[in-house]
């Protein structure tokens, strides 16, 4: 009896124990200015994954715009401090969002050369009359070379979209797949395309995630690799030439440097925008809700593409605004010049 | 005020019941007894001659008898029915089970996901299987038990939903004890179970949700308290759990399930201790014995708190549980009625 009432109470005391101490704790900040700007900070400081690779003295960053904080400020008023503070990032990926606004940081596109007009292939190159499927818009030019536009990877690629448009591309003497202005999408997407262009099981490239709140605490890279499409499936032999401009972003820019490293393939244009963390979601004790960058994708050289990809060396080609009002893509002539005389 | 009059013929005692006295026990006592006495009146022929005609079950009906357990003999208030102990006699093990659904709140926060504290509703549905022990069914006791819920909570600023939908499974065996009274019966000892389900915020792009998967290993135990609420019969019971080890999944801390989709494996599986993976379950239930099946009202609580990888996760859910228990015995067709059985309650 007496060892029994003694374990009982044992029993009740770890547990009340345990209760008492074992509940793990989330640090809490006020719904107030200073405490949603606390929050802010703290997120980017523990989980943005390129302080230091940027650069960035996250902690002065916080001692410039505690500053600008105050109790009797608005939202609005908060907000723009948040959305400046986040800037710093100079990051496509980060973007605050708010009921009346989401911020936006737009400069790595906004200072380039656009380099890309939808409606000047549609009506000069193919008259309006092109193919469309899957996401995808394709055709022949005029040249017998195939070519794909392809304006985001959140477009899902099936299977048999793709053996549809190869297969009608099949007797072409090269393909120019088109990704300006593509913001980016699902990586997913970039393995079905890809998979349509190599033999084997090849390494893509790498992703790093954090695995503290530290600047440096990273994991080691995890290496991606991507199979070839299945068999009876259609693979893609003949040569490519992959056009890019600034304001292909993302997921978009992910496909670019793999891409690039496939052999018989080249990268035409210009520099890709980058974007290539992998974004992450958290949210301000107001409410707002904030992305950004907290897993880093390398390429397969183990090199960061976050501030994009280059052409392939030789084919750096801006369009001519001038040529461009004559009914010319400056970017895709110098493409298909390329295919024919290879 | 008797109730129930139930002479057995040939037998030396007659059972009076009052519906107050009455347990749930005590009613598949009776359903037993007359079971054995349908089965003598269906073949009279009660003689040796006939005995082999009727089958070996029927000849011993002139002394069909159902045993009950010591401690309920003890149990002043009990109106036993037959109190003989009999180590010849079959033993029954009714298992005793209970269904509920239960409601209240829930507080969610998973760092991964958010660091900001989520309120809303918590709904489930909760079943209990015990039974006694085959190899020392006086003694020891088992428990099986499935809980499914269901968490809907926003964030303080109401613009943002949290989901959690949770499964626990568990199995374990207890050794009952009644140290102070018959009437109080409780029982420790281990159990083994595994948790799924996820938590889900659907405004996160890349980090929508967070899986949960654990196998544990838990202390658990039980107070069950026989009394009465005026002239109403009731169990009330108390049933706390908590895992002491075992093993978890937990993705890295900025790790995505991209990344795991990709293969990255490593890291995902983490021993559970109380320093890192703390969650106790509490149940407070009372059986009121309206009639054969049992009416369960009771509270259901559950803490549960994790950090790993720098990531902490907090569930915390309060219900009020409602539902029925009951006792049964399973009956082959193929297999004769024993005529002497003793029944062993699996709670008591």
């Amino acid at each position: 009896m007496t060892r029994l009432i003694t374990l009982l109470s044992v029993f009740t005391a770890l547990a009340i124990a345990t209760l008492s101490t074992s509940c793990h704790k989330i640090e809490e900040y006020a719904d107030d200015p200073h405490g949603n700007f606390e929050a802010l900070w703290t997120i980017i400081d523990e989980h943005y994954c390129f302080l230091d690779e940027k650069g960035i003295d996250w902690d002065a960053v916080h001692a410039t715009y505690a500053r600008r904080i105050g109790p009797e400020m608005t939202r609005e008023e908060l907000f723009i401090v948040c959305a400046d503070m986040l800037d710093e990032l100079k990051d496509g990926h980060v973007n605050l969002s708010a009921p009346f606004n989401t911020s936006y940081y737009r400069k790595w596109w906004s200072d380039y050369p656009q380099n890309f007009s939808e409606r000047l292939i549609e009506e000069s190159y193919f008259n309006f009359n092109y193919r469309q499927t899957g996401g995808m818009k394709f055709g022949i030019l005029s040249e017998n070379i195939g070519y794909i536009y392809y304006p985001s990877f959140s477009n899902p690629i099936g299977e048999g979209n793709l053996d549809n448009v190869l297969y009608f591309l099949k007797n072409t003497q090269g393909l120019i797949i088109d990704v300006r202005d593509n913001g980016g999408g699902d990586l997913t997407n970039v393995e079905t395309l890809v998979s349509r262009f190599i033999t084997e099981p090849t390494v893509v490239g790498y992703i790093s995630h954090k695995t503290g709140p530290g600047h440096n605490d990273f994991s080691e890279p995890f290496e991606i690799e991507y199979k070839p499409a299945a068999a009876g499936r259609i693979r893609w032999g003949k040569p490519v030439i992959v056009i890019a401009n600034r304001s292909t972003f993302s997921a978009a820019n992910n496909f670019v440097s793999v891409m690039k490293l496939i052999p018989g393939v080249r990268v035409v244009g210009a520099t890709t925008g980058g974007g290539s963390g992998m974004p992450y979601s958290s949210e301000l004790p107001c409410g707002w809700s904030v992305r950004f960058s907290a897993c880093s994708m390398l390429d397969a050289e183990r090199r960061s593409t976050e501030f994009g990809v280059e052409p392939t060396e030789g084919c750096a080609v801006d369009m001519n605004p001038l040529e461009a009002l004559s009914g010319k893509d400056t970017i895709l002539e110098f493409a298909i010049n390329l295919l024919q005389n290879q | 005020m008797p109730i129930f009059a139930i002479d057995l013929s040939g037998m030396d005692e007659v059972f009076i019941f009052t519906p107050s006295q009455m347990t749930n026990r005590q009613l598949i006592t009776i359903v037993l007894t007359l079971l054995c006495l349908s089965r003598a009146s269906a073949f009279p022929l009660t003689t040796s001659t006939h005995a082999a005609e009727a089958g070996t079950a029927i000849s011993e009906t002139a002394t069909c008898s159902v045993m009950t357990t010591e401690a309920e003999a003890d149990t002043p208030t009990s109106g036993t029915a037959v109190s003989i102990t009999d180590t010849t006699a079959t033993i029954l093990r009714p298992v005793f089970a209970a269904y509920t659904a239960e409601f209240g709140s829930a507080h969610l926060a998973d760092t991964y996901l958010s660091p900001i504290k989520y309120t809303g509703w918590h709904a489930g549905l909760d079943y209990q299987r015990y039974q006694a022990m085959r190899f020392d069914p006086d003694r020891w006791t088992m428990r099986l038990h499935f809980n499914l819920g269901l968490d809907k909570t926003d964030n303080p600023a109401r613009n943002a939903t949290m989901w959690s939908i949770m499964l626990n499974a568990d199995w374990g065996m207890m050794r009952k004890f009644r140290p102070f009274t018959p009437d109080l019966t409780l029982a420790i000892g281990g159990s083994t179970g595994i948790e799924a389900g996820c938590l889900y915020n659907p405004r996160n792009g890349n980090n929508p949700a967070s899986a949960k998967a654990a196998w544990t290993v838990n202390l658990t135990g039980y107070a069950s308290w026989r009394t009465k609420l005026w002239r109403l019969p009731v169990t009330l019971t108390y049933q706390p759990t908590l895992p002491v080890a075992g093993a978890f999944f937990a993705p890295d801390y900025g790790e995505l399930y991209y990344e795991i989709y990709l293969g990255d494996h490593e890291g995902l599986a983490h021993a559970a201790w109380w320093g890192n993976y703390f969650k106790l379950d509490n149940q407070l239930t009372a059986d009121l014995h309206l009639g054969s099946t049992n009416l369960r009202l009771g509270y259901h609580g559950a803490i549960f708190s994790s950090k790993v990888n720098h990531v902490v996760t907090n569930i915390f859910t309060h219900a009020f549980t409602i539902g029925v228990s009951g006792e049964w015995i399973s009956v082959n067709p193929r297999k004769e009625i024993p005529t002497k059985c003793r029944m062993i309650n699996a709670l008591y």
